[in-house]
């Protein structure tokens, strides 16, 4: 503690400057997880599986069984199924013009289980109960059973950290195309409003006003997000202050409050490909 | 011995203070009301107290880290934040400690304004757009209420484990 007390101003000063960086390191653009990332997060994963573990099996025998859950899901996928079946009937339909265009609707899911939330409680984020072993990678879409909900932002060896759309950070390129009828407007997400719980999304070029209940789906036309997702139904629209582009208040379909069984979308690689 | 308890104390902590993610918010009259505990926070400040500043500082950079990677989206809030704390408690309350009651402000003071400067640092870096009014009513009064209910329990942990001797396997051998 001498050392302390003699050196005090230096240490603030770099302790300061370490608490930048490491916030600059943390907030930037990385498509990685360092070895000591994944070591800690699976390490403290794990013991909080063994911690909670009794938990889960007194869960089970009162609360419906993992089973009936892994099924309730499976059976509130029905809407993200329906919208596949019609947008694979449209595609089908363009393909027998242009038979050399390969699907972009290929993507298979891993089902995995939230273990934590994070307890700040700020951002919203949370960890699942798979990683990298079970073929999970950074930047791949997390879906419930109705609806997209965030991105995995960090893969470890066998729990992966997900960010929720709402959050900043976890928002960038995603891409989405809205339904309006026959019509499809194209736009990205570009922030979450708290004030009204809705995802904000804007660019879409102005020719035509969007009715309200027109569903939205990612559009697989940036970052590794297959097409077709369902993110939620437009509430409102308005223009921007130039006329030019549009932006909709969008709804999204799943609860982020609520969340156990989730889908991580794991697209095809052959087709990831083919969108790069 | 005493240390071994300590850290599994903490873990315990730790994993209590997750499982309240799974209940907060709260919605009260439509409107959403956090409950966030900090009970590793608080057993830091307590530790750092009755074990001594070097045992806080330990832990305060090992669980500082732990919480950094686990849930952090940010990192150095929590390693930064546990530790500057620790370090200002000892250095602005020094004289409030002197008593229970004076012991039980110290901390709960401490725990609303670190949850205050994590606020702060993802305001200052556009993570949150909540106004500080917001803020305090909904997420800052509540947290504190419920951080004063634990604080009893929790400091009860902390002498019981003050009890045990260090070195018991010298002893028994």
């Amino acid at each position: 503690m001498n050392f302390f007390s003699k050196n005090r101003m230096i240490l603030i000063i770099f302790s300061v400057i370490l608490l930048i960086l490491m916030i600059g390191f943390s907030v930037s653009d990385r498509t990685y997880t360092t070895k000591a990332e994944m070591f800690v997060g699976d390490s403290v994963a794990s013991s909080q599986k063994a911690i909670g573990g009794p938990f889960n099996v007194i869960g089970s025998i009162f609360g419906p069984s993992k089973k009936e859950k892994e099924l309730e899901a499976k059976l509130d996928m029905l809407p993200q199924l329906e919208a596949d079946v019609k947008r694979l009937e449209e595609e089908n339909n363009k393909l027998k013009e242009a038979l050399d265009v390969s699907s972009k609707l290929d993507y298979e899911t891993i089902n995995a289980r939230v273990i934590s939330r994070s307890p700040d409680q700020w951002l919203n984020s949370f960890t699942i109960d798979k990683g990298t072993k079970d073929g999970i990678s950074e930047g791949m879409a997390v879906t419930t059973p109705k609806g997209l909900i965030g991105v995995v932002k960090r893969a470890n060896g066998s729990s992966s950290f997900v960010e929720l759309i709402t959050t900043d950070s976890a928002k960038k390129n995603i891409s989405v195309e809205i339904h309006n009828g026959d019509k499809k407007h194209y736009g990205t997400i570009e922030n979450y409003d708290e004030d009204t719980n809705t995802l904000v999304v804007g660019n879409i070029v102005n020719d035509g006003k969007i009715k309200e209940g027109s569903k939205v789906y990612t559009s697989g036309l940036t970052s590794i997000f297959p097409e077709g997702i369902i993110v939620g139904e437009v509430v409102d629209t308005e223009n921007d202050s130039y006329g030019l582009s549009q932006n909709a208040n969008v709804k999204m379909e799943s609860d982020t409050n609520d969340l156990d069984m989730i889908f991580v979308i794991k697209q095809d690689p052959k087709t990831a490909e083919d969108d790069k | 011995m005493r240390s071994i308890l300590l850290f599994i104390t903490f873990f315990i902590m730790m994993f209590i203070d997750f499982s309240f993610a799974n209940f907060s918010p709260f919605t009260l009259f439509g409107i959403e009301v956090y409950f966030v505990p900090k009970l590793v926070f608080m057993m830091l400040l307590l530790v750092s107290i009755y074990f001594g500043l070097s045992y806080g500082m330990f832990f305060s950079i090992v669980f500082g880290i732990l919480l950094d990677i686990y849930i952090g989206t940010v990192y150095g809030i929590h390693l930064f934040g546990f530790v500057a704390f620790i370090i200002f408690m000892h250095t602005a309350f020094r004289v409030f400690y002197r008593d229970q009651v004076g012991l039980f402000f110290v901390v709960i003071v401490n725990t609303f304004l670190f949850d205050f400067f994590i606020y702060g640092i993802y305001k200052l870096i556009n993570f949150t757009n909540l106004p500080v009014f917001d803020y305090i009513a909904l997420r800052g009064i509540p947290s504190l209420l419920l951080n004063a209910l634990l604080y009893i329990p929790l400091l009860f942990i902390v002498l019981v484990l003050r009890k045990i001797r260090k070195n018991v396997f010298v002893k028994q051998l």
